[in-house]
């Protein structure tokens, strides 16, 4: 297992789009980063400083490209023979390929973190201290850490249903374009969504409500009101959806003929 | 000594198609076994089962006495394999391939570079592999079949792409891996590339073994002929077909050759019909000859 990993590492760190996507998000967070100092009316820097300036919201882009090839790739060029005819149980193939991207989401949310950090510390280091309280007698810090961890976890619902349709898919870019449109037609149907779980309670319990897990923990009073959950719920839901969908590809790969 | 590879009444079907029907055959280690058939015989697949990427419907594969199944892969610990087009990352040289799969970190090294020479593929090792030509992957392919020091080898129509110059490199490769033990199972409808590497052939046509024969059973069964020319050729046609001996289809009077004192008695008689015959000529069928034979039979007996 542990050289499938490394196995899996190995093909991550020779690929181009890994250091890309590395420049490209820090790129984008001192970007946005410069400009909300130079437009100072419409920006807000702790809560710049608590969404990473941009940069967790990225990271869903990178990480969906990132779990869609790393299973399509290996149809695409041919190496799923390579990789499954040896010794390792299938489900083991699967595993390292997961624990693979869960390593590199860690590696996307460590980096926003220091970078913001640093960009806090450059730009805007006479606006706010860590120590302040930002909401709900907590600080930024904290407020900071919650939300961080709250979008993790709705990252990796998002993933493991993209990493289902990755196995579906056999070419990288088809699932990289139906993970992204995806990603896209949820936010877009989330308005519907609520109007239905206002109708029907118990639709509250559907994946796509569990995406709402890191807004609600940054703004619970308004977001609780439409989601219907709580907290701990969500958390929950989300683990649980993870766990299925998870489940379900590993069902699909186990018994794919290559 | 005990089969390497056992292939018992394998069964596969795609949908309502049939593509492998009791398939059995079985290799001995050390042997160079080559599994030949026309293009869509079922030759891919047979090796794609045995390495456990299929499912099937019925039968059993045992590779040193364990089974093989899609879920059951222990077995194949020790077996290289090469199947269908070699499977390259494009954003990996062909040297960072080689240590992606190496296994054991003592001696990996030493093996890449064996490895390397044995293929001679030195030169564009250290090059991406996105820029190679068909022939450069093909023997990337070969040289991950081959690392890690396998037993057991697989390989389908390795010579695909390749120059006459490294088919025979290729070649002596194998059979110098064979003298050290290694044993190879290789497909390709082109039977004179196998004829001067392998011990044994597996003929396969429509999903079906049709036989399983070392090399010179297959030429010695199919291949000899007996051509006579006579003082007179038409009435020792009728002679002969009025003593029941086969003649084969041909303007000269062509048998085949089923025993050494065959000739003798063909002499007698002609002589005892007052015909001489005045030449004989041995005539050997090539070995592609002799497998479309083989494979014409097998169309004639459905």
């Amino acid at each position: 297992m542990v050289t499938l990993i490394r196995q899996e590492l190995f093909k991550l760190m020779h690929k181009k789009s890994t250091i890309i996507g590395t420049i490209a998000l820090l790129l984008l967070m001192t970007i946005f980063a410069v400009f909300s100092k130079l437009q100072p009316s419409f920006s807000d820097p702790k809560g710049e400083f608590i969404a990473a300036y941009g940069g967790t919201s990225w990271v869903v882009f990178f990480m969906i490209a990132a779990c869609s090839t790393i299973v399509a790739m290996e149809f695409q060029y041919g190496t799923i023979k390579e990789l499954l005819y040896r010794k390792y149980y299938r489900g083991e193939i699967l595993a390292s390929k997961w624990i693979t991207m869960f390593i590199y989401s860690l590696y996307f949310y460590v980096l926003s973190f220091i970078f913001s950090v640093i960009l806090k510390m450059v730009l805007f280091n006479s606006k706010f201290s860590f120590s302040d309280i930002y909401t709900n007698d907590q600080s930024v810090m904290h407020v900071t850490l919650v939300t961080y961890a709250g979008s993790f976890v709705g990252l990796w619902l998002l993933l493991s249903l993209v990493l289902l349709l990755a196995n579906v898919f056999k070419s990288s870019a088809a699932a990289i374009s139906v993970g992204i449109v995806g990603y896209f037609a949820t936010s877009i149907a989330s308005s519907l969504m609520f109007m239905l779980i206002n109708k029907w309670e118990w639709l509250k319990w559907n994946p796509l409500n569990m995406l709402n897990l890191s807004d609600q923990l940054s703004n619970s009073t308004v977001i609780g009101t439409l989601t219907r959950l709580s907290n701990t719920e969500l958390v929950w839901g989300n683990l649980v959806y993870t766990g299925i969908f998870l489940f379900l590809g590993y069902l699909v790969f186990r018994r794919r003929n290559v | 000594m005990d089969d390497i590879l056992t292939v018992k009444n394998l069964n596969k079907s795609f949908g309502k198609n049939k593509v492998l029907k009791d398939v059995s055959f079985n290799v001995q280690p050390g042997k160079v076994v080559g599994l030949v058939g026309p293009n869509g015989a079922g030759k891919t697949t047979i090796m794609k089962a045995v390495l456990g990427l299929f499912d099937f419907q019925g039968g059993s594969i045992l590779i040193n006495g364990k089974g093989v199944s899609i879920t059951k892969h222990q077995a194949l610990s020790e077996v290289g394999a090469l199947i269908e087009y070699p499977g390259i990352y494009p954003f990996l040289t062909g040297m960072q391939h080689l240590e992606l799969f190496a296994d054991d970190t003592s001696t990996d090294k030493a093996d890449i570079q064996n490895v390397i020479d044995e293929l001679n593929i030195g030169s564009y090792i250290n090059r991406k592999a996105k820029a190679y030509s068909l022939g450069m992957k093909q023997k990337l392919g070969i040289a991950l079949a081959l690392l890690n020091n396998p037993k057991f080898v697989i390989l389908d129509e390795p010579m695909n792409g390749l120059d006459p110059k490294a088919t025979k490199e290729l070649r002596n490769l194998i059979l110098d891996l064979a003298k050290k033990g290694t044993t190879f199972l290789i497909s390709s409808h082109i039977l004179s590339e196998l004829e001067k590497l392998v011990d044994e052939i597996v003929v396969i046509d429509n999903g079906k073994i049709i036989k399983q024969t070392s090399m010179e059973d297959l030429s010695d069964s199919n291949g000899n002929y007996l051509v006579l020319t006579t003082t007179n050729d038409t009435k020792a046609r009728e002679i002969l077909s009025a003593e029941g001996v086969t003649l084969e289809k041909s303007d000269k009077l062509k048998i085949k050759k089923t025993s050494d004192d065959q000739l003798a008695g063909l002499i007698q008689l002609m002589s005892s019909h007052n015909i001489n015959i005045v030449d004989v000529q041995h005539e050997q069928n090539d070995l592609e000859t002799s497998l479309l034979d083989l494979l014409d039979n097998d169309q004639v007996k459905e």
